[in-house]
Formats: structure tokens, C-alpha cells, sequence
């Protein structure tokens, strides 16, 4: 049987992945995919969008029917308008617009067809109005009538003179009340959020323009269509340019003729304060919904990456550094695919583990089936030697038994490791003085006195302290036999092996060092490994298979120790054993 | 009258050689392939010796078994256990079946052959009341050299051949240390260190068994074991 050479002895190292730092995480990718409930607020903001724009359509619709409403009320008084007094009520105006300076919003909308613009009276509140014949009293009353808060109607003649205003744009009626509200974990926010939200949604201004512009009168081409018999409706900017002013013009007929126009104005305040209030409310919910959902996605993530932690955590640690297959630690018994892989993890681990005890059981299995073939032919030799031989034939046979000795012994060497195993299994452990072993041992390793190695110096140092172990002196010598053996195997020639026995707390150290060769940095962790060994050839008289120094760890592990092995700086290998001292003699 | 030796062994060319061997050294062989043909046969006529092979054919423990039998047929027929199996606790199982010595199969013919007849004459000289005079005698110690028997303050310690002989080998020069290889050389066979340490501890064991303040086996760490003169 070979032995694995140490170029096949593949790394340790290069099975372990380096943890590099993830950017991507399972956290971070759970709050990716959580960037998807951003489609939440862009829904909502579709659809409330949408919303907005019905209810403007409505909005229009109501005050283009209102107008209608008013201009048919008043075409069923034709004289209204009709008797209606002189111009006077032009001159007014006009020498009122000398003074006042042209509004520089008017001008983009002035088509010049038109006499300049003149400031309008302030509207003028019912009841106070100038010098009124009695006509204009009646349509103030008729409008009045028909004015609402917030739609501001007015009546102007031909002549585009202001014959009646009601009502005006001021809307300090709220929407409340119906909206569907999220409790008061959305009142949190929006108080949390309202700066953000009155910079977003900035509610619209108060107070309404009080006066009509004269860039209205003046300045709208629905106006003249109006005048020419044709309904309109125009939307123009409020006074602060961000509220909407719809105003629908209808004109007033009396027979064939266009008498005058009906204005009804209204503002949007009030759809785009129930829009704003419907954007915050989105806002808020998205914001509620968006951080449950993180939250809840986080968890899960923490749960998921917890268990995928552990469970790599095992899978690394499941085989030691001896090679040794540990099996996970806890099995996971969820009915998920965690639990799936862990369970697969532990099935392969079992496989693994069956094939190591097959291939450990192998060396055991091949010295016991070898034996018969060998002593089919030993006996077969032996028979041959009970007959008379010629000189030359018996020099064939004896190089056959020579050959089969070495055979002999490589299988009792095979069988050793495992009948060690299966010794230290049943072992009795009592406190022995290593001391005593040790110095035993070392006088019966030496030159002097015929030892079993005599070529070798060995020079033992050892702590005056006792030094007392729990286990078996028998197996203790034996280890130390394999230790000597090899340090002498692989020592310079000429050069001495220390032996040192000391104590370090709790734990007695036991070194043999030797200066040579020093060891493959590829195989020093798994030199105390079953059949493993740095040695280049394996012929010879003395066959090697790497089991000396897998029994080394096998005895220091009984006695609850372990073994390593390192290179000397000076050159060399030191092999060192660590034990646990006795507890009771400590 | 040549002595009959029943060979249970279910490899036919280890059986033929070990077969040939006897033969030529004046024994009657009879040849066995498994237990129950065994059984049958020595059942009819005992024979005076039995080797026997632990697996037998499709039986893995066929030889423990036919032990057992045999030992019930008779106490005191001599049987080995001629094997390839060398663990401590087949070694164990088989001369707790009443076996009078256990050996594995690359043991040489010669030093089988040696057995064979220790074995006979140990049978034999054990129907002799009178004493031998091969006696060699340390303090309480006595082995009976002819006989292959020990005992220890006059009482019957039971060992196999092989034992006996280490114990033999300890006890001729007390204070002495046998190493393990000399060990194994006294006995002729070639086992690993801890298979010696084990018949060690198995000699150590059936003295305390007789006297639990026996102490007389020394181990020397590193050197081997010796036999202390007792008080």
C-alpha cells in the first residue's frame, strides 16, 4: 500500500472561501425589493390626479350651468338690462383707470381691440351700490339671490360696464368630515411631516382677491364672444398665480340680442384643497405602509439571514480541523427550505461521515483480508522448507519470506492504529506520574545501555513540579515511543533530540524537538492525520504509513490533550503534546 | 497410535498445507470445511486435537460456535484457534469459549508445530498424578514446565500456551526486563506492542484473580516488562 504522496495533500486553505464584506446582503436586497411599495404612492398620485381632474370637469360644469342659470333668469326680465341707465357709470370708470396703473398681468393678455383697461369698482357689496336706478337694484337682488360663498357672479352690459356683482371668492368652508382617515398613527405623521408637507402642498391663500381685475373685464376674449352670443368659460391664476379661477360667461338674450353677460366666477380652492389633503394623506399612508412593510421585510430578513447564518456557521465547523466529521450541531427541523438544505447538509454530512469510517475501517479490513492470501502462502513456504532443496532454490525462498516479513509488517502496522482506536475506547484512565513514564522511556531510547536508537542523543529536560495525568501509562509510553520514533527518523545526524516535560497552568507541555528538514507548510496541520506522512520514500526494511504520529494524537487525545507540530526557527520540527493535569493532584 | 488432529478450516490450500505439514510429522489429519461437518464428525470420534479457523464458510463466528460445542463434548480436549483475525476482542471471545491458545495465521508451521505438542504433552502429562520434576519455582510462583501449568500460593492459575510462556520468560531471571520484542521471540509470534501489553494485562488479571495483591509483572516505561522477586 502507498502512501498519499504530500503533493496530492490538497490545502485546507483553499476550501475556505475569504468573507469578503457584502454590500448586498440579504438586508440590503430585502430593502431593494421593498423599493417596489414605492409604486404605492405613484398609484395614488395617478388617481388622485385623476380624481382632481373630475372634479374640476364637475366644477366647470357647475358653473358654466350656473351662468346659464342666471343669463336664462335674467333674459326673462328683457327691460333689465335695456333701461339700464346712461354711461355715466363708463366715465366713472374710465377717469378711475387714469390713476390706476395697468396690472402687468393684463398686458400678455390684451389683444388691443380693447379700450385700455380700467380698474374696476370695488365690488360692490349690494346694498351700498352708487346711484342705482331701480333695474340694477332688481338684478343685484335677482344675483344676490343666486350667489353662494365662493361663486362670485357678476353682470355687465354691451358696453362692458359692471351692472351687478354678488358673492365673492373667499371659501373659508373646509372640506371635513368624510375623508377616510388612518387613526392617529397618521395624525403622528402628518404632524411630523407638515413642514414638508405645507412646503409640498402649500394650502391655498387667503384671502381672495377682493376686486375683479380689470385684465377680467377687459382682457378676456369669452367676454366679447359673450357679447356676441357665444357661452365660454376661461380659467385664469388667482391672485397668488397658483389657485385656478374658473369663470364661465354666458351672455343675455332678449329676443335676438345679446343684452349683456352673466359671469359666475369660482375658484378651485376647494378641489385643490381636497387635493392636497388626499396627496398628504397618501403621503402619510405610503409612508406608514412603506416603513411597516420595511419593518416587517427586515424582520424576516434577520430571521431568514439568522438561520442561514447559523446554519453556515455549522455547515464551516462541521468538520474540524482534524478532518473529523462533527455532524451539525443543531439540526433544523423547519418545514421550509432552510430547513431543507439544513436537512440535506445533514444528510450529506452522514454520507461523508460513513465514507471517512469506511476508509478508516479500510486499513483494518485490507490487513484482515490480506492475512489469508498471506498465510496461504507462508504455509506454502514452510511446506517447501520441509523438503530437501538444492543451495540455489532456497536462496528464492528465503528472499520470499524476506518479502513476505515486510508484508507482515506493514499490516500489524495497518492493524495497530486500529486496534489503538478500539483500545482507547475501553481504556480504564487513573492518575500515572509522566514523569516516571517519561524518564523510563527516554533511558531506554538512547545510546546507552543498547537502547532503540542508538544512533541518537537525547537529552531530556523536565520540570521539578510532579507532574501527574488522567489516563492509561501504558498508552502514554506507547506515544511516546511514537513520538522518539520520530523525531529520530527525521533528526540530523549527529544532532540530539530534546525531550521536555513542563507545566503551564493547568496543562502539562511535552516537546520533542529535532533539528532537520523542516516541515511542508501544506501538510502541518494534518500531520497527526491517519496515513499521512512527509516522508519521501516509503521502501525500505522499515515501511512507513503515516500512522505514528495519528496514534501520537489518538493518546493525547484520550488523555483529553492534543498534538501539534510546528518548524523551529533555527531550523528543525518540534512535535508538542499538551494534557490537562490531573485535577486532584493540582 | 498416531494422534488425530481435525483441522477447521474453510480455506481449502491453507487447510492442505497445514494438513501436509502434520502429516509429515506423524499425525493423523482429519479435514473439516465448515461446523456442522465438524460437528457431525467429532461427534462420532473426538479427535485429540483441534485447530480452528473463527470464520467458517457463510458463519463469520462459526469457530466460537464449534468451540462451544466441543467444550461441551469434553473439558478437556485441546483446541486453537488458528486465525486471521487478531483484535483484542476476538482474542478475547475465543479463549473465553474455553480455547487452550489463540493464534494468527502467520504464525510459521514450525512454531505451530511447537504448540501442537506442548498442547499434547500438557494433555498428556495432566492424566499423570505424580509431579513432574520440571518444576521452576519463584517464591509463590511454580511453573510446571512439562506440564505447561502455573500456580500461585499452591493454587491453579489459568494460562494459555501462549501466556505460560511469557510468564515463563519474566520469571526465569527475575528482575530482569524482557522487552517486547524478546516477549514475542519466547513465544513465537508476531504481534504489535499493544497486542503484548494486552496478554500482559490478561496474565496480570487471572493472577489477581487467584491473589488480589498480586504485583509481581513490572512495566518499564520504555523498556518492557520484568518479573519482581516477591518478598
Amino acid at each position: 500500500m502507498n502512501m498519499p504522496p504530500t503533493q496530492s495533500v490538497s490545502t485546507k486553505k483553499s476550501s475556505r472561501l475569504p468573507r469578503l464584506p457584502r454590500l448586498f446582503g440579504l438586508h440590503g436586497q430585502v430593502v431593494l425589493v421593498a423599493l417596489v411599495l414605492l409604486v404605492i404612492p405613484w398609484v395614488g398620485y395617478t388617481y388622485v390626479k385623476a380624481m382632481e381632474k373630475l372634479l374640476r370637469e364637475n366644477q366647470e360644469q357647475q358653473v358654466i350651468a350656473a351662468a346659464r342659470g342666471i343669463a336664462t333668469a335674467l333674459q326673462d326680465r328683457p327691460r333689465l338690462l335695456e333701461l339700464q341707465g346712461p354711461s355715466k357709470k363708463i366715465n366713472e370708470i374710465k377717469e378711475l383707470q387714469v390713476t390706476t396703473p395697468i396690472p402687468t398681468a393684463a398686458e400678455a393678455e390684451h389683444t388691443g381691440e380693447l379700450e385700455p383697461p380700467k380698474p374696476l369698482a370695488p365690488p360692490a357689496p349690494p346694498e351700498p351700490a352708487p346711484p342705482a336706478t331701480k333695474v340694477t337694484d332688481e338684478i343685484r337682488v335677482i344675483v344676490t339671490g343666486l350667489a353662494r360663498a365662493g361663486l362670485r357672479i357678476w353682470v355687465i352690459d354691451t358696453k362692458l360696464q359692471l351692472v351687478a356683482t354678488a358673492g365673492n371668492l373667499d371659501n373659508k368652508q373646509k372640506y371635513s368630515g368624510s375623508a377616510v382617515s388612518f387613526g392617529p398613527l397618521e395624525k403622528v405623521v402628518n404632524i411630523a411631516l407638515e413642514p414638508l408637507f405645507k412646503r409640498m402642498f402649500p394650502p391655498p391663500a387667503h384671502p381672495e382677491e377682493e376686486f375683479i381685475p380689470n385684465d377680467v373685464v377687459f382682457g378676456g376674449r369669452e367676454l366679447e364672444r359673450a357679447l356676441d352670443g357665444t357661452p365660454g368659460l376661461r380659467r385664469r391664476a388667482g391672485p397668488q398665480g397658483r389657485n385656478v379661477i374658473l369663470s364661465a360667461v354666458h351672455p343675455v338674450w332678449v329676443g335676438d340680442k345679446v343684452v349683456g353677460a352673466v359671469v359666475v366666477e369660482e375658484n378651485t380652492d376647494a378641489i385643490v384643497s381636497l387635493g392636497n389633503r388626499a396627496f398628504q394623506q397618501l403621503a402619510a399612508v405610503t409612508l406608514i405602509a412603506f416603513a411597516a412593510a420595511a419593518l416587517v421585510l427586515l424582520l424576516f430578513a434577520s430571521r431568514v439571514s439568522t438561520r442561514l447564518r447559523r446554519l453556515r456557521d455549522e455547515a464551516e465547523n462541521a468538520i474540524d480541523s482534524q478532518g473529523r466529521i462533527q455532524g451539525l450541531a443543531t439540526a433544523e427541523n423547519a418545514n421550509d427550505e432552510i430547513g431543507d438544505l439544513s436537512r440535506a447538509f445533514s444528510t450529506m454530512l452522514e454520507r461523508l461521515a460513513q465514507y471517512n469510517a469506511h476508509l478508516e475501517k479500510l486499513a483494518q479490513r485490507l490487513s484482515h483480508e490480506l492475512r489469508t492470501p498471506i498465510a496461504v502462502v507462508r504455509s506454502s513456504l514452510d511446506n517447501v522448507k520441509l523438503h530437501n532443496m538444492p543451495q540455489d532454490v532456497s536462496v528464492y525462498v528465503e528472499r520470499a519470506e524476506g518479502g513476505l516479513n515486510r508484508l507482515e509488517t506493514i499490516l500489524t502496522r495497518m492493524a495497530e492504529a486500529t486496534r489503538l482506536e478500539q483500545a482507547v475506547r475501553n481504556e480504564e484512565r487513573t492518575p500515572f506520574d509522566a514523569k516516571a513514564v517519561l524518564a523510563g522511556c527516554v533511558s531506554g531510547y538512547g545510546s546507552n545501555g543498547g537502547g532503540a536508537y542508538p544512533q541518537c542523543q537525547f537529552e531530556l529536560t523536565m520540570t521539578e513540579q510532579p507532574v501527574t495525568l488522567t489516563g492509561a501509562p501504558d498508552l502514554f509510553a506507547q506515544m511516546l515511543d511514537k513520538l522518539a520514533a520520530n523525531a529520530a527518523d527525521f533528526a540530523t545526524p549527529g544532532t540530539p533530540i530534546a525531550i521536555s516535560l513542563q507545566r503551564e497552568g493547568n496543562e502539562a507541555v511535552l516537546q520533542f524537538s529535532n533539528s532537520g528538514p523542516p516541515l511542508p507548510p501544506e501538510i502541518a496541520d494534518r500531520l497527526f492525520d491517519s496515513m499521512i506522512s512527509v516522508r519521501k520514500e516509503a521502501s525500505g526494511e522499515n515501511p512507513h504509513l503515516g500512522l505514528g504520529l495519528y496514534i501520537v494524537r489518538l493518546i493525547a487525545e484520550f488523555h483529553g490533550g492534543r498534538a501539534s507540530a510546528r518548524n523551529l526557527e533555527g531550523g528543525g520540527v518540534m512535535c508538542e503534546i499538551r494534557v490537562p493535569l490531573d485535577k486532584a493532584a493540582l | 497410535m498416531p494422534r488425530r488432529i481435525a483441522i477447521v478450516e474453510d480455506d481449502p490450500v491453507i487447510r492442505a498445507n497445514y494438513a501436509d505439514v502434520l502429516k509429515k510429522h506423524g499425525y493423523d489429519v482429519i479435514q473439516h470445511a465448515n461446523r456442522p461437518e465438524a460437528l457431525a464428525a467429532m461427534r462420532t470420534r473426538l479427535p485429540d486435537l483441534v485447530l480452528l479457523d473463527i470464520g467458517l464458510g457463510d458463519e463469520v463466528d462459526g469457530g466460537f460456535a464449534l468451540c462451544r460445542e466441543l467444550r461441551a463434548l469434553s473439558g478437556t480436549l485441546p483446541i486453537i484457534f488458528l486465525t486471521a483475525r487478531d483484535s483484542d476482542f476476538d482474542t478475547v471471545s475465543g479463549l473465553r469459549m474455553g480455547a487452550d491458545d489463540y493464534v494468527t495465521k502467520n504464525m510459521s508451521l514450525p512454531h505451530l508445530l511447537a504448540r501442537v505438542s506442548a498442547l499434547f504433552r500438557r494433555a498428556d502429562l495432566a492424566q499423570q498424578p505424580a509431579p513432574s520434576e520440571d518444576l521452576l519455582t519463584r517464591g509463590p510462583l511454580q511453573l510446571d514446565l512439562q506440564r505447561f501449568t502455573v500456580s500461585w500460593n499452591s493454587r491453579e492459575v489459568e494460562l494459555t500456551l501462549t501466556e505460560f510462556w511469557m510468564v515463563h520468560a519474566l520469571a526465569k531471571f527475575p528482575g530482569h526486563v524482557k522487552n517486547r520484542e524478546q516477549l514475542m521471540g519466547e513465544v513465537h509470534i508476531v504481534v504489535d506492542d499493544s497486542t503484548i501489553t494486552s496478554h500482559i494485562k490478561r496474565i496480570r488479571r487471572k493472577f489477581v484473580a487467584v491473589d488480589a495483591a498480586f504485583d509481581c509483572i513490572d512495566t518499564v516505561y520504555g523498556l518492557g516488562y520484568r518479573w519482581r522477586a516477591a518478598a
